[in-house]
Parts: structure tokens; C-alpha cells; sequence
């Protein structure tokens, strides 16, 4: 395995996710792309609301780029406007990631995401 | 949580980068910071960022890069940026140029003003206006009166 996918939110269960898929990239020397998803609304609104999503968007990104970086893990990260559900299916195909990892408690529906991807998603608790 | 204007002096930034390749970049970019006293230890920290660059694309795409570090060379966090006209291979997932530069260096300790900084860095640069802005700027003034208007 080269590449996973990594979903991102801000969820009680992320670290829990983030954890295992950074394990699971040390264990196989792979790349992971850590994904975010803000709504479509956030492009277009520019008050402050809008604004810290954006900015939290990249902070958790960028917490888990920090660990990575620590632990060896090369790393990749992604900020996308639309909808999650469509981002994550379409992206783990243009990078072509053999795996996506996501967290058990993710605002995603699990059936549809599962439904919609050609790649084995695992659901981390 | 300063802002970025605060975090970048006008002496670091260099609006006609000459080297054409990344590392050079880097080093273009540090020697501002090093000439100021920002940046303690010059070899400790290019080192430090040519590690993280080796292990991941700093390049966000549209046209932006941020490399950065966290380590003991440095005391505060401070930044520096250049602008390339030709652009800069920093693996940039979109797989086009940089030519907007931020080198961010930050002390090992402060880590969660770093994420943040990152992270208001990433934002900022998103924007289109500030882009254009950042690309037209004809002095370092203009540089930080772009920042400064955007900034929230």
C-alpha cells in the first residue's frame, strides 16, 4: 500500500482515527493525504462565522502534519470546498489512494460513503 | 495570538527572488532573518526545514508555498516571505509553481502559535484578492498593506 486517505473532522473520535492511520502509514512506509471538507457557503461568505471554520479547517490539519513530521509519516494536505461526501469519493480517486480511513463518529453518512466509493473505507473507533 | 503582519518584518521580505530552486529559495529567504538575530542558528534551522520539505509538499497549491519549522534556532516565531516571477518547484499537489513564498520558523516550544499561524497563513492565501494583491505589490509596504486590509 502507497496511499491513504485520510478524512477530516472535527469530531471526538478524529484523534482516535488520525492516530491509527499515521500507525498504519509508519507500519507500511506510506503517504498519507489528509482531506478536509468546508461547505460550499464558507467560499462565498466572508464573515467572521465562516471565516474561523476556514481557519479550524487548517488548524487540524495542520496538528496532524505536525505529528506526522514527528513520526516519520509523509504527508500531504487538503483543503476542498463542496460537499464531504462527493470530495472524499472523487478525491480518493484522483490521488488514487488504495484506502480511506475515517472516523467511526464522522458526520458522513457511512452506508452512502461506502456505497460511492471504489476504495475499502475503514471506519476507525 | 499575534497577527501575521506583527510576525513579518519588512526586512524579510524580498520581492524578486533570484535563485530558481527550492533549497536556494530557502536559503535566500533565511539569510534576512539570520542577518536580523531572528534565526539563531542558521545551519540548525535550514536543516530542520529541508527535513520537512523532504517529507512533505509545503507547496498549497494556487501559486503558494509555506515551509516552515519548529526548532531551538529559533526564539520567537517570525516570518519572511519572496515572490518569484518564474516560480519555484515545491511539489505543490496541483503541480504547478510557487510564487508566493511564506518561510515560517518558529521556536519548538510554541507549538500550538505555529499551528496557528499556519493556519491563519493558509487562510489569507486562499483568497483570491490577497493573491493578486501579493502579486502586484511593488515594495514591501504594499506587501504588509495587503496583509494588513485582509487580515481579520
Amino acid at each position: 500500500m502507497q496511499r491513504v486517505l485520510l478524512y477530516v473532522e472535527d469530531t471526538p473520535g478524529m484523534p482516535t482515527a488520525t492516530a491509527w492511520a499515521l500507525s498504519l502509514a509508519t507500519g507500511m512506509s506510506c503517504r498519507v493525504f489528509a482531506l478536509t471538507v468546508i461547505g460550499p457557503d464558507a467560499e462565498r461568505r466572508r464573515d467572521a462565522h465562516a471565516s474561523d471554520a476556514e481557519e479550524r479547517a487548517w488548524s487540524h490539519l495542520y496538528e496532524i502534519e505536525d505529528d506526522a513530521f514527528q513520526k516519520n509519516v509523509r504527508i500531504s494536505l487538503l483543503l476542498e470546498t463542496g460537499d464531504p461526501l462527493q470530495e472524499l469519493v472523487s478525491l480518493s480517486t484522483n490521488y488514487d489512494a488504495e484506502l480511506i480511513v475515517v472516523s467511526a463518529d464522522c458526520r458522513l453518512t457511512c452506508s452512502e460513503l461506502v456505497r460511492q466509493s471504489s476504495r475499502p473505507v475503514v471506519f476507525v473507533r | 495570538m499575534a497577527k501575521i503582519s506583527e510576525l513579518l518584518p519588512r526586512s524579510a521580505i524580498v520581492l524578486n527572488l533570484q535563485s530558481k530552486e527550492k533549497s536556494a529559495v530557502i536559503n535566500e529567504l533565511v539569510h534576512p532573518l539570520v542577518a536580523s538575530g531572528a534565526i539563531a542558528e542558521e545551519s540548525e534551522f535550514v536543516s530542520a526545514i529541508v527535513r520537512r520539505e523532504n517529507m512533505e509538499s509545503t507547496g498549497i497549491g494556487l501559486g503558494v508555498a509555506i515551509p516552515h519549522a519548529r526548532t531551538k534556532a529559533v526564539s520567537n516565531i517570525v516570518l519572511a516571505f519572496g515572490r518569484s516571477d518564474t516560480g519555484v518547484d515545491f511539489s505543490s499537489l496541483d503541480g504547478k509553481p510557487s510564487h508566493l513564498i511564506f518561510l515560517i520558523a518558529a521556536p519548538e516550544e510554541q507549538k500550538t502559535e505555529y499551528i496557528m499561524t499556519l493556519a491563519r497563513l493558509s487562510k489569507l492565501l486562499r483568497r483570491d484578492e490577497v493573491r493578486i494583491g501579493l502579486n502586484k505589490a511593488g515594495s514591501p509596504d504594499e506587501v504588509m498593506r495587503v496583509i494588513v486590509q485582509h487580515e481579520s
